[in-house]
């Protein structure tokens, strides 16, 4: 039975993602979540297949090391799993308006998404069920702005920096 | 091709409409005309203040403004207004790793004290907070 190994340049190639991700993300914290760590997760998922599964659970990591583990960061062990798992089914997809599409959907539903935790936090399901409610709807004018920088950024950055990727890879570089 | 694109924009379209209205609906309200709120403050050390406050302000920070003995600073942040000292205690997270926590009786406050609307008979906690 054949088995893959990972190499150095794999595991070189996983922490320049994972610092990339993380360097976008504290040069933008100042700005209402508006991000590019959904852009650069689909990207690399897209062009660096699988190694990307490497990239997630580093980079959540990370950030739970750097913010703390508190509840908000148990939300990121799903939300970013299943951005990486939608994106690896429309990978063929070359289309910036649909991957912007996608990310922005992405965005809107963040906040949905990272309710959940709160759901079980009440002290019985059904206050567990209203916190979890009104923490999401608190927070639909950031998943409003969540959702317009990601579709903005993607239909921005999709074309130039994919061709710049496909160029490395055929050139081999990575 | 062309479709599908139409469709996935028209598909966000149609979802940012859909939170907008529910957004409208369900989120919290402020309320005019004169509130009859608490605010107490929980120190470190567990020591409290409370301080009674009749106001017709509409958030929670015009009754913080109205309290008369509390003190309180911060700053405009991306996120509104963030509140990092009450009666001269700093609470910093990058540094202290603490915070100061905004609650509404039992339950954590989902706004800024500049979003989070006041209602009369509102019992607000601010309690330092050593982040885990």
């Amino acid at each position: 039975m054949k088995q893959s190994k990972a190499t150095a340049f794999d595991i070189a190639l996983v922490a320049l993602m994972v610092a990339v991700i993380e360097v976008f993300k504290f040069a933008m914290m100042g700005l209402p979540n508006i991000e590019l760590t959904s852009f650069w997760l689909i990207l690399f998922s897209k062009n660096f297949g699988k190694k990307v599964y490497f990239v997630v659970p580093v980079f959540v990591l990370l950030e739970g090391i750097i913010f703390g583990f508190n509840l908000w960061w148990i939300s990121y062990l799903y939300v970013w799993p299943f951005l990486v798992f939608v994106t690896r089914i429309l990978k063929k997809n070359d289309s910036a308006i649909i991957w912007a599409s996608m990310s922005a959907v992405f965005g809107l539903c963040f906040g949905a998404l990272c309710a959940i935790p709160y759901m079980f936090t009440g002290t019985d399901l059904q206050s567990g069920l209203t916190l979890a409610f009104n923490w999401w709807i608190a927070g639909i004018p950031w998943d409003i702005a969540h959702c317009a920088g990601n579709f903005v950024l993607m239909l921005l950055l999709y074309k130039p920096l994919s061709e710049v990727m496909t160029r490395l890879q055929k050139h081999g570089k990575i | 091709m062309k479709g599908k694109k139409i469709l996935a924009v028209a598909v966000v379209a149609v979802l940012v409409i859909a939170m907008a209205l529910a957004y409208s609906a369900y989120s919290e309200k402020a309320t005019a005309g004169m509130k009859h709120v608490t605010i107490e403050v929980v120190m470190a050390d567990e020591t409290s203040s409370v301080y009674t406050v009749d106001t017709d302000g509409e958030y929670l920070i015009d009754a913080m403004n109205a309290a008369d003995g509390l003190t309180f600073e911060g700053e405009e942040g991306p996120y509104g207004f963030a509140v990092n000292t009450v009666n001269g205690i700093t609470a910093n997270l990058e540094y202290g790793g603490a915070y100061w926590a905004f609650y509404i009786g039992e339950e954590y406050c989902n706004y800024g004290v500049s979003e989070q609307p006041i209602n009369d008979g509102d019992e607000f906690r601010i309690v330092y907070t050593l982040a885990q």
